[in-house]
This record gives structure tokens, sequence and C-alpha cells, in this order.
């Protein structure tokens, strides 16, 4: 059995755990725990370890998807998700500004020593005051060539073009 | 819609640049308990702003300043009301009451006190609304100002690492121009430490280096590169190394997969 892996990255709050249990097959295994921290204030339970969900694409293939946990101390976990990934998304709470540095801190991270294809999913665009894709692309100094999709991460289309999308620039760099 | 958030979290400059390379137009208002200012916008260029303690009509502005008398301020507040599209500086300007050039000094100078106090603020409100525009009454430029040049005279009032560490987190980092920054480079006046680091920038040279090589603080090189990176003059990057390690491990290799597997994958989740 041949398993690859997705890593959906984002800072705390972004939607990760919605985003895999919107699109997963099997019920995610999220390890969140009650926040310790000044998480609390933005969400009463926030992903402290990780999550974990899986598409089976056939008998000898599977995706395997796992979310990153959001606060700065458990940074270690990033470099240990990130070896050997297929791609990255890149979740960004478009309605709140004040993560969006948080935001190109990771992208900073996971990007900076490798040519990992990697998208934006601009999530919670069904919210009013939603920065657009186009905005966020400006507010995150995205090169062109970065592609910025708009997602509502308990949307299960929304989930599978975000998906689709970082297939596509998957595709565009694989071999024949 | 409206962009909100709170400049703290996503500074003026940041949101300067936005409204720049979105060629967006607008009003962008800010406020805190003590004070507000409106920021008007037309294609990424400022026309206009105030502030709560100075919201002057253009008319009450050149009456301060000598430029117009009574008589002429009514004539010009007049002639704008029977002239619906046009505003009153364009009515003062057609009426050959202000000479343009002088016009556009004193409103300009009037416009850049009003906006450059705004880069000390360490949070405060923003509300961008899109599509709203200044009243015709009030002081609007005739010519409009590229933003460049506000990033640049704002970056230059910053005195703390925090903001500059958010762009810049290393002194170890690379500065090279971006592809084409003729264009950008038109709006901007630099002054002569500014020339300094600028002469230096060579897409090799750390920032740190370049510190050296200008007998300058990492600071002052920094808040500088800052300015330029903001204004969108220069990349900062990583310098490459030949041997990637990341905390202290070898990064890993991205893996090269066949097109058939993508493939596969893709079918699987356009069918789910």
């Amino acid at each position: 059995m041949q398993t690859v892996k997705m890593v959906i990255s984002g800072a705390v709050n972004a939607g990760k755990t919605e985003f895999i249990k919107t699109i997963s097959e099997i019920e995610v295994v999220s390890t969140e725990r009650r926040a310790t921290d000044d998480t609390k204030l933005i969400k009463k339970e926030t992903t402290v370890a990780m999550d974990f969900g899986r598409i089976a694409i056939g008998d000898d293939l599977v995706l395997h998807l796992f979310g990153t946990p959001g606060q700065k101390r458990f940074d270690f976990m990033w470099e240990i998700l990130s070896e050997g990934m297929l791609g990255l998304v890149i979740l960004v709470d478009s309605t709140r500004p004040e993560t969006f540095r948080e935001t190109n801190r990771i992208i900073d991270f996971f990007i900076s020593y490798r040519d990992t294809p990697y998208v934006v999913a601009a999530n919670k665009q069904d919210k009013p005051n939603a920065w657009s894709p186009e905005e966020l692309r400006l507010a995150l100094r995205l090169p062109p060539q970065i592609k910025v999709l708009p997602c509502a991460a308990n949307d299960r289309e929304s989930v599978k073009n975000v998906l689709l999308g970082l297939l596509d620039v998957i595709l565009q760099r694989s071999e024949d | 819609m409206a962009l909100v958030g709170n400049i703290r979290d996503f500074g003026l400059s940041d949101f300067l640049y936005l409204v720049d390379r979105g060629y967006k137009t607008g009003c962008l208002h800010l406020d805190r308990p003590d004070d507000s200012a409106s920021l008007y916008f037309e294609k990424g260029k400022l026309i206009s702003a105030t502030r709560r303690h100075d919201d002057a009509l253009v008319t009450e502005l050149l009456l301060r300043k000598g430029k117009l008398n009574e008589q002429q301020a009514q004539q010009a507040i007049m002639a704008q009301r029977n002239d619906g599209g046009a505003n009153v500086t364009q009515v003062i300007i057609q009426l050959d009451l202000v000479a343009r050039d002088e016009l556009q000094r004193v409103l300009q100078q009037h416009t850049e006190e009003a906006v450059y106090g705004l880069f000390a603020w360490p949070e405060g409100e923003f509300r961008f609304e899109p599509g709203q525009r200044p009243d015709a009454t009030a002081p609007i430029m005739p010519a409009p100002l590229a933003v460049e040049h506000l990033i640049m005279e704002g970056v230059r009032r910053i005195d703390e690492w925090g903001r500059i560490r958010d762009r810049i987190p290393s002194n170890d980092m690379v500065v090279k121009f971006v592809e084409q920054p003729g264009e950008k480079a038109k709006g901007i006046n630099l002054a002569p430490e500014e020339w300094r680091v600028f002469a230096r920038i060579n897409g090799k040279d750390t920032l740190a280096e370049i510190a050296q090589k200008t007998a300058m603080s990492d600071f002052d090189v920094c808040r500088i590169v800052y300015g330029f990176l903001t204004a969108g003059l220069v990349d900062v990057i990583r310098r490459p190394v030949a041997m990637p390690v990341m905390a202290g491990r070898a990064a890993a290799e991205v893996p090269r997969v066949k097109k058939s597997l993508v493939s596969r994958i893709i079918n699987r989740i356009r069918g789910m």
C-alpha cells in the first residue's frame, strides 16, 4: 500500500480541523484539548497536536491529510509533518487580518528551504467582511504564480476545489 | 465589501501597499479614542486626507493660508454648486483663482501632514469603504499622490524592531531588486543614507554585510530596506545554501511523483 501526504497548515483558528473533517473518509483523528494559552480567547478548544484524515484512492494508494498545530510552541511538529509531503495547503481566516503576519511566518517556514508545491486557501469567504482572494494575495505579498483560492472549509465542494487546485500545481511538476 | 481590522496587526504601510497594487478607489477610515482620520484614494493613489481635528473645507484651508480671500472663496463655492461635476479644487483652477502648482503644493503639504502622523499610531481600527469619495468641498489635490512616497516617509518614523522583524526576520537575508523597480521608484525621494543603502543592493549581500559596508547600524539598514520592501522596490530572500539545513537537520526533498499517480488522486477527489 502506497501512501502520499498532504499538509494543511495555517494560523490558529484558520479552519484546518474543519477542512480535514469535511473531506476525510474516516472520522478525523483529532487531538483537540482545552486550550491553555491565549488561543482560548479565540476558541475554547484548539488543536494542540495534529489532525489526521484519510482518503482511499484505490486498493494500493491512500492519501493522508495532516493538519498542523497552530500555536508557535508546536513549531517543531511542522518540520516532522512536512517531510515527504506531496504538497501544502495554507489556510487563512479571511476575516482576521491580525493572523496575516503569522500566516506569512508559516509560509516562510515551509517554503524557504524547499520548493514545496502549495496553494493558499482564503477560508471563511462565506462570512461578512471577508477579504477577497486577490486582497489576500496583496496583503500576504504572494507572487502571481501562487494560487489563492476561495474557500469555505465547511463546504465539501469548496474543499475539493482547493485540493484540486493544489493537485494541479503538483501535476505540473510531476514526471511522466 | 469593507475591509476591517486594526493597524496594530496590519500596518498602515501594508495597507497603502494593498491600495496601490489593488488600484483601489475608496476611503480608509482610521479611528482611535482621541483621533480619527479619513484617507481617500482613487485608483491606488491618495487624493485627500482629513483628521478629526482638522477637517477644513478646501476654501477654508486656502483662506487660512492666504491663498484666497473671502470673495474668491464664495465665488468658488457658488461656481461649484452650478457645476455639478467638478469639485471645488477643480473650480478654483478653472477660475484661475490659484495657480495649479501652488494649489498642489499647499494641498499636498496639508495632506502629508495629516497622513504622516498616522504612521506613529501603535494601534487603531481601520475600515476601508470601497467606492467612497470625498465631498466636493474637501481639500482634494489636483494631482493624486503616489503612496510609495508616503510609505518611505512613514517608515522613516519607525523606531522599533517589531514591525521590521515581521518582514525581515533575520539580518542574514539577501536584498535584491524586484524585476522592474524603475516605474515604482519614480515617486520616491531618497534621503542620503537611503541612497547609501540603495547603492549597495546587489542581490548577493546580506543586510548584515550592507550594514558593515555602509558603516551603518543593523537597525538603520533594516529600517531603510523595510521601506524599500514595503514600497515594492526590493525583495529580501534567504541566501541560497548548498546543503539546506532546517533547525540543524537536513531538509527533506520534495518527492518527485509520477503524473499517473497525481491523475489518480485528481480523479478520486473529483468523484467524491
